[in-house]
């Protein structure tokens, strides 16, 4: 098998940028999958990219615009 | 009237410290690369177009690379003609191959190199720009510039009166997102400008005899919440900062956080006299042709536009002046007083968790109120002791440059939840009956306000609910200005019984340190000053205790911080005592305890000095 690279785009490994780690992965083209060299991660282009979505999680006010920083009302308490 | 400011900032600079490992993999390294130097031109040159689009002024901050490089120069006097862009100097962007033959080092943080080697770099690069300019800059930096370093640029170059200066809680964190390899380790410094002391760039000064003679602008503005907790270097006014932590939508490329961001520094004004700042930094590795990361280019060049297109939009409303650097430093000084603090109520923009935070800066201190845990400080950095910190090669911090902390909650546990030991955190205990709780677990909010000098925060009341009884119980904590004191006062303000009487225990479990680890606490002296009762104890590790009713105070020296943190109290049945820890908790705690009846209130203050 041949050396690994990088691919077209450096893919974080998900795992790890879940973890506050930014680790490039490395792409072996005879698997066409990604692999992790720190922890133990592996997947193809969509599974990174599915990957990425579901960090995303803990950003539960990520797509929020805010207007008002001291207004703690939630939705469901308004009247 | 509110006066929102921004600087942006760009550097060309000839080989970013990103673009060579990331774009050259599987090459050799050659910094010379001429495709390389070509792309980093033309990354600046499209980085200063975008802000010109939008209306808003630059600082250019030259690099050593880039002065060797006419079409930069001639850039940057063009742009300065035609928009009043400065011209200023970065010690960023060190490396080229002009520089590595000359310093044989791959070495390229200012901070990390020998005095001699700094001052060497320093006149070198100077020199440079007047050669190139026929003028010194008015303004200078580097993510971080240690007091020795600003010191003599100053007495140097007397022309210098603004420098970037440190990155807000760029630390341990983004050493470890880096697997361990990024050694920016410089916690514990102001989010917001400052003047720094000549002894320790940290920590503001207090007044003109302390004055290092500039005025220091943060390494962007960061996310007072979100990079205490996490990676710094996803959470700044840097667009591309905001794609490196995936805070975006990935279908369509919107990012309100970004403007979440930028909203909530503008709303800032509020706590500090009507006024609020914002600085923007991209460095040209960030806007890589070949992407970065995940990012391909077209989306990075987009947030650039983008984050642009915002500050341009509110200065063509009236809500933001772009100055430079030099213009800011002048504003700064004519318009801001020694002790005048910055303070920051900030809520969580990004998790959904209605968390807030209270930061508070001055040349004291530097702290923070957790609301989400009662009001707790959870961050302590004693500025009072303007801590001589020399770093670079030759001291005994080459790479360390954070002020150190008396608590932190993130590295040293924080309100408690494990096996053994303690964690740092300045909260305080009510019991009843046998049943303890720790305000830490009452959520609320707090409101800011300010009384001549005092900035107070009021908090929302909380109840503690004990088996057979409830108190409605608020915290107010007062800053006075200018005098390295906290005052925190629990006021009851009704009991389900209201001939019932609950104890209150106000403590504070801290330690000393920059990092996760914990460092020596042998020759810290605990006290208890009562006067026949007094009592002291020498640190080692014995876990001994002393109190005395009614005691005038409670003590800690701390001889390697040089530092010494006291609690005194005005309330019933006061007594005053310290602990000791243990080698499998090595902190320290001082408190008080008393009782506390309907309508009335229990106090206690805390101050910092320097030790010796």
């Amino acid at each position: 098998m041949a050396q690994s690279g990088k691919g077209r785009l450096n893919y974080r490994c998900p795992s790890c940028f879940m973890r506050d780690l930014d680790i490039d992965m490395f792409y072996d083209k005879d698997r066409d999958e990604y692999y992790c060299i720190r922890c133990q991660y592996r997947g193809n282009e969509a599974d990174v990219l599915a990957k990425n979505r579901m960090a995303r999680f803990r950003y539960g006010a990520m797509m929020r615009r805010f207007t008002d920083f001291e207004d703690f009302t939630r939705e469901d308490e308004k009247a | 009237m509110d006066q929102f400011i921004v600087n942006i900032i760009h550097r060309p600079e000839m080989v970013p410290e990103y673009a060579e490992k990331v774009t050259g993999q599987g090459k050799a390294e050659d910094i010379g690369r001429k495709a390389l130097l070509t792309e980093s031109l033309d990354i600046f040159r499209l980085q200063q177009q975008i802000a010109h689009d939008n209306g808003l002024k630059t600082t250019i901050q030259m690099t050593y690379a880039s002065l060797f490089n006419d079409e930069a120069v001639a850039i940057a006097k063009e742009h300065h003609e035609k928009y009043g862009d400065e011209i200023a100097l970065s010690l960023l962007g060190l490396p080229c191959e002009q520089f590595r033959e000359k310093y044989k080092t791959k070495d390229f943080c200012i901070w990390m190199f020998s005095m001699e080697d700094k001052k060497a770099i320093v006149r070198d690069v100077f020199g440079k720009f007047h050669d190139a300019f026929g003028f010194y800059p008015q303004s200078t930096g580097s993510y971080y510039m240690d007091a020795d370093l600003i010191n003599f640029i100053k007495a140097e170059y007397p022309s210098v009166k603004c420098a970037v200066a440190t990155c807000w809680e760029e630390g341990p964190k983004a050493y470890h997102t880096c697997n361990n390899s990024w050694y920016t380790l410089m916690d514990g410094g102001p989010w917001a400008p400052w003047i720094p002391s000549r002894q320790n760039t940290h920590a503001p000064a207090a007044d003109e005899t302390e004055d290092s003679g500039i005025v220091a602008i943060p390494h962007l503005s960061r996310d007072l919440l979100a990079c205490y907790d996490g990676n710094g270097s996803n959470f700044g006014t840097h667009p591309q900062n905001v794609l490196r932590g995936m805070i975006y939508d990935p279908d369509t490329w919107e990012y309100p956080y970004l403007y979440n961001l930028i909203d909530q520094y503008r709303s800032l004004a509020k706590f500090n006299n009507g006024y609020a700042y914002n600085m923007m930094f991209v460095g040209p590795g960030w806007m890589n042709k070949m992407g970065r990361w995940e990012a391909p280019f077209e989306l990075l060049k987009k947030s650039y536009e983008d984050g642009c297109a915002y500050y341009g939009k509110l200065k063509k409303e009236g809500r933001l002046t772009d100055m430079t650097m030099a213009e800011f430093a002048d504003w700064y000084r004519a318009n801001k007083h020694y002790t005048e603090p910055e303070c920051a109520l900030w809520r969580d923009i990004l998790y959904g968790s209605d968390k807030q935070l209270f930061w508070y800066c001055d040349p004291y201190m530097r702290a923070c109120v957790n609301m989400d845990q009662g009001g707790a400080i959870v961050d302590l950095r004693p500025y009072a002791a303007k801590l001589e910190w020399p770093v670079g090669i030759g001291t005994a911090h080459v790479q360390d440059a954070s002020y150190p902390f008396l608590i932190q909650e993130k590295y040293r546990a924080g309100y408690f939840t494990h096996y053994a030991g303690e964690g740092t955190v300045r909260s305080a205990k009510a019991c009843h009956n046998g049943e303890e709780v720790d305000l830490c677990l009452c959520r609320t909010h707090g409101r800011f306000s300010q009384e001549g000098g005092d900035r107070i925060l009021t908090l929302d009341p909380v109840d503690i609910e004990f088996s057979d009884l409830t108190v409605k119980l608020q915290t107010v904590i007062t800053f006075p200005e200018g005098t390295g004191r906290i005052k925190i006062e629990r006021r009851v303000l009704s009991m389900s019984d209201p001939a019932a009487e609950v104890t209150v225990n106000e403590y504070m479990v801290a330690c000393y340190g920059t990092t996760e680890y914990p460092e020596d606490m042998t020759g810290l002296t605990l006290a208890v000053s009562a006067g026949e009762k007094s009592a002291s104890i020498d640190y080692e590790y014995k876990c001994r205790e002393a109190s005395a009713a009614g005691a005038e105070s409670v003590s800690c020296t701390l001889p390697p911080i040089k530092t010494k943190v006291t609690m005194t109290c005005e309330g019933r049945d006061k007594t005053g005592y310290v602990r000791e820890g243990y080698a499998f908790s090595p902190m320290f705690t001082l408190g008080y305890t008393g009782t506390l009846r309907e309508k009335e209130g229990f106090a206690t203050w805390l101050n910092l000095e320097r030790a010796d």
